[in-house]
């Protein structure tokens, strides 16, 4: 049977592209820096690529890293991780602790929503400006910080542990819940941040567990909690296994919410709506009696089960390798998960160090959220605070933070953002921010450019800032064309059309 | 390796991107061409809305006449007809009844331009909204597939349709029923479907931004799509947009959504399938009885269909719209004025040639024993039954065994006329 080679195939036959970059990496040549996008020829879906053993030289494996623990690779983050080396570079990035984000934090401390109260959150007059702030201080810190790695973390457990930010009474909990939940937990243990989420009057609110009763237990937190937070929808519970999980977590509630907030929106546990009889929850006994101690043991089951093991590891992987992580990394990372109480930092270790990683270059494309912010880190872009006009691009793109509305999170596999309008939008803010015709945000292209003297200049100076490296030859001869009639002139669409090219939109 | 000439090749050989024209002001409405003479795309253009989070179909539909059903709701149950009111359900066939938020539904019913059917869904017994949704648009219950129905039928129905909105998907999103090889327009709004950026260099960067997307990327396909679509979608005048027939579409995204759905039916670009989403109605806490979260979505429902099918005049003899959603909400109320997952569900046609006014039920009842699993209204009719009707009668594709793999037994209701 012939077959039509879709677009989608070309990601799944995308190990292909990997070794064949490999190979070209490993060929004595003066262009080693170059990216080249070999000829794609469908294989049968049967069989996986196999991996080369070792991939790209240093120098390569560094950009192919730094492009995946950051929103954007910058010539500063470049420089410095050249210097003090790659395996130092990742364990600076995992010792926030240790990096300087004052400005940062002084420009985000501007939004004054995020250290209210939910009470005075909801007594605002502005309705929207919890959500618009929290968005904003999202965006400035992933934009701006050096903690990029936390940032990129922080954005996987916001998707994993996904909220509604316009969902009420979201919209006025969720800023605690990004601090105590999301934030204090990113580069944590699992069962820390899974037991945090579950205390959490937001999570509560949003997946409706906080008004279930003994009477009449809602259902939608049980069943969110097994098949999206921790085994997974073939982690091998059944319906029985949810009704009882339902009934175990009847009272788990929050404070506040069902009138006007005149008690703060805290974490309470109910003891009236509670049903404190015997149930059993994936073969595990909660006696009756044990009232919010059987919530609790139900967690730490979970949080250290083999399929809950096995799923945040599949998720990670797809996160920073490919869409369709291979078996032998999951595996991996099941281990350590297993032997760590599923401490992210380990996982990550053993991830950016395994022959999985290092032969995964070009099998991720960047979400919109990711391109976005990567066009403006590359940029040296300036923006004061983040004006609507600039969310509403990332809007078009369909990637505003906290607005996915089911608690799945933003898909994280290439067909769910490869469509028609998504790549519409991205070469349009491409060539709306180079323009300058974005709202609120300014860019000096000819800063960039002073000492690029010809159009040859001007195009690999413009690619190895926003690139890491020079294009290839074929595209860059068709930008040197263009650029040469009027460097000054087309100065921001040669900036644009690399920004918009096919090699930006790979992480 | 032997390989079929797709669309994207034939835009590279034809070296289509060498001549864009943008937006040029024609007096009238161009004619397109796209598929070749002979083999012109057959059938009906189909809508499929698809109502994400499982509709509560016990009470948009109301059986009303079973009194079980005032039982296992005390708190949310619709109040059964009466004459001039307007706070009950509109008696449709003395049993069921619509909610009273359906109200312009009823006007497309008593034409017989609607059928409803009820107690209809996916055999499969998963709960989870996204399996759920995933089976239902792959049409291939239990098992996991990488296309959807609706790409099998674009893939297998005989004949040919190089247009770029042959498939769309509205809301800029990639609905799963469409994955295949056919390439599918994501649309969010046709007025901003174009380049941007500064004025006097857009056509050139147009010409650029293609000759960049065609060094071997593995977008490369996706982009000549998307300039496809950019040029055709250039040639159709959004500006000065006025429905026909009075039609009103409500202020909704859905509502927008439909609007842009009739507008490319009547721009003759050869659309054949749009699939259009309308999210909200998982409806766990406080969904409402005759006001609140529930009626209101079904109100936005009810007028923007209508206003469709109003705004499609004597079109609709060749449009086939039909809604879905992944299953239905339990039978019983839960403690929070909500109600949970369920099972058997609701299917609603409409179009010029729908047995319309008719309920197709094999009603299961909704007595203890009846119900299904945890308590939900039972699964008697299944989904496929009615898609595959959908494409034999109406898509003029007569490979429903390519659509519908290993459901070559299903069941023909007559919701549907031939020809």
């Amino acid at each position: 049977m012939t077959k039509n080679l879709s677009r989608r195939d070309f990601f799944k036959t995308s190990g292909i592209f990997a070794a064949a970059t490999a190979l070209a990496a490993c060929q004595p040549s003066t262009e080693v820096t170059e990216q080249t996008f070999p000829t794609l020829a469908p294989v049968p879906d049967s069989s996986p690529a196999p991996l080369p053993a070792e991939t790209l030289d240093d120098e390569a494996l560094l950009r192919h890293t730094l492009k995946r623990i950051s929103f954007g690779v910058t010539p500063a983050m470049l420089a410095h991780a050249r210097s003090i080396g790659l395996d130092a570079y990742i364990e600076e990035q995992l010792s926030p602790e240790k990096h300087d984000n004052t400005a940062l934090e002084k420009d985000v401390s501007n939004f004054a929503t995020l250290s209210m109260t939910p009470k005075e959150r909801f007594e605002l007059e502005k309705y929207a400006q919890p959500i618009v702030e929290l968005i904003g201080a999202t965006l400035l810190r992933q934009w701006r910080s050096e903690s990029q790695l936390y940032e990129v973390m922080a954005d996987f457990w916001t998707n994993h542990f996904n909220i509604y930010l316009a969902k009420n009474p979201c919209r006025v909990l969720k800023a605690d819940d990004d601090r105590d939940v999301i934030r204090a937990h990113t580069f944590g243990k699992f069962a820390e941040i899974l037991s945090a989420s579950a205390h959490s009057p937001a999570m509560l609110t949003y997946l409706d567990q906080a008004t279930s009763t003994k009477r009449a237990p809602n259902e939608n937190y049980a069943r969110e909690l097994l098949e999206l937070h921790t085994l997974g929808v073939d982690g091998g519970y059944t319906h029985e296994d949810i009704l009882e999980l339902a009934r175990v977590l009847t009272g788990w509630s929050a404070t506040g919410f069902r009138d006007t907030f005149r008690e703060q929106g805290q974490f309470t546990f109910r003891v009236r709506a509670h049903d404190d009889g015997q149930k059993q929850v994936m073969g595990m006994v909660v006696p009756a009696g044990e009232r919010q101690a059987g919530g609790e043991m139900v967690l730490e089951m979970l949080a250290s089960h083999r399929m809950t093991a096995q799923f945040i590891s599949t998720k990670l992987a797809r996160r920073f390798v490919a869409d369709d992580p291979p078996a032998s990394l999951i595996s991996k990372l099941t281990q350590v998960f297993s032997d760590t109480e599923g401490d992210t930092k380990e996982m990550l270790r053993t991830l950016l160090k395994s022959d999985e990683f290092k032969a995964s270059a070009g099998q991720k494309i960047k979400r919109p959220l990711e391109f976005f912010i990567s066009a403006l880190r590359v940029t040296g872009a300036e923006i004061k605070r983040t004006p609507r006009a600039l969310t509403e691009h990332l809007r078009n793109m369909g990637q505003v933070p906290f607005s996915w509305s089911p608690p799945t999170g933003f898909p994280d596999y290439a067909d769910w953002w490869t469509t028609t309008s998504g790549m519409l939008n991205r070469w349009n803010f491409a060539l709306l921010l180079t323009g300058g015709m974005v709202q609120g945000v300014e860019l000096d292209l000819k800063a960039l450019t002073t000492d690029a003297a010809s159009a040859q200049d001007v195009v690999d100076v413009l690619s190895i800032r926003f690139l890491g490296e020079k294009l290839p030859d074929n595209a860059r001869d068709i930008l040197v064309d263009y650029a040469a009639a009027d460097l000054e002139k087309t100065l921001p669409e040669v900036a644009g059309l690399i920004l918009g090219s096919p090699h930006f939109q790979m992480r | 390796m032997k390989k079929q000439l797709s669309r994207r090749d034939f835009l590279k050989l034809s070296g289509m991107f060498g001549s864009i024209a943008l937006a040029p002001s024609l007096g009238q409405a161009p004619r397109f061409s796209f598929a070749p003479q002979g083999i012109e795309p057959q059938g009906d253009m189909l809508v499929v809305v698809f109502l994400r989070g499982a509709i509560d179909a016990l009470n948009a539909v109301v059986p009303h006449a079973e009194s079980r059903y005032y039982d296992l709701r005390p708190e949310l149950a619709i109040p059964e007809p009466k004459m001039d009111n307007d706070q009950t359900a509109i008696d449709l066939d003395g049993f069921f009844s619509l909610h009273p938020a359906l109200r312009p539904l009823k006007d497309l019913w008593d034409e017989q331009s609607l059928a409803i059917v009820h107690a209809v869904g996916s055999p499969h017994e998963t709960h989870s909204h996204f399996d759920a949704q995933d089976y239902m648009e792959s049409g291939t219950p239990g098992t996991k597939l990488d296309s959807g129905w609706v790409g099998r039928h674009l893939q297998s129905a005989p004949w040919l349709n190089d247009s770029p909105f042959r498939a769309i998907g509205m809301g800029g999103v990639l609905q799963s029923a469409m994955r295949g090889t056919v390439p599918v327009t994501t649309l969010r709004s046709i007025a901003d479907f174009h380049l941007q950026g500064r004025p006097k260099s857009l056509a050139e960067m147009q010409q650029n931004m293609a000759s960049i997307y065609a060094l071997g990327s593995p977008l490369d396909a996706l982009a000549a799509e998307t300039f496809s679509a950019v040029n055709t979608l250039s040639q159709v005048d959004v500006s000065n947009y006025t429905p026909e027939g009075g039609a009103e579409y409500p202020e909704s995204d859905f509502a927008n959504d439909m609007q842009q759905v009739a507008q490319i039916i009547k721009s003759d670009i050869e659309m054949e399938v749009a699939c259009v989403d309308f999210g909200g109605w998982d409806t766990h806490n406080q969904q409402g009885v005759i006001d609140g979260t529930f009626a209101t979505l079904l109100s936005q429902l009810a007028t923007a269909i209508s206003a469709f099918y109003r705004d499609l005049g004597s079109r609709a003899q060749k449009v086939t719209l039909v809604t879905m959603s992944e299953f239905g909400r339990r039978a019983y109320e839960n403690g929070s004025g909500g109600t949970d997952h369920g099972h058997g569900g609701l299917m609603m046609l409409l179009g010029g040639n729908v047995n319309g006014g008719k309920i197709y039920t094999d009603w299961p009842g909704l007595a203890e024993e009846n119900l299904y699993g945890p308590g939900d209204l039972a699964v008697t009719t299944d989904f496929r039954d009615v898609l595959s009707e959908v494409l034999l009668k109406r898509l003029a594709n007569p490979n429903q065994h390519n659509v519908f793999p290993d459901y070559a037994n299903w069941k023909d209701l007559g919701i549907l006329r031939s020809g």
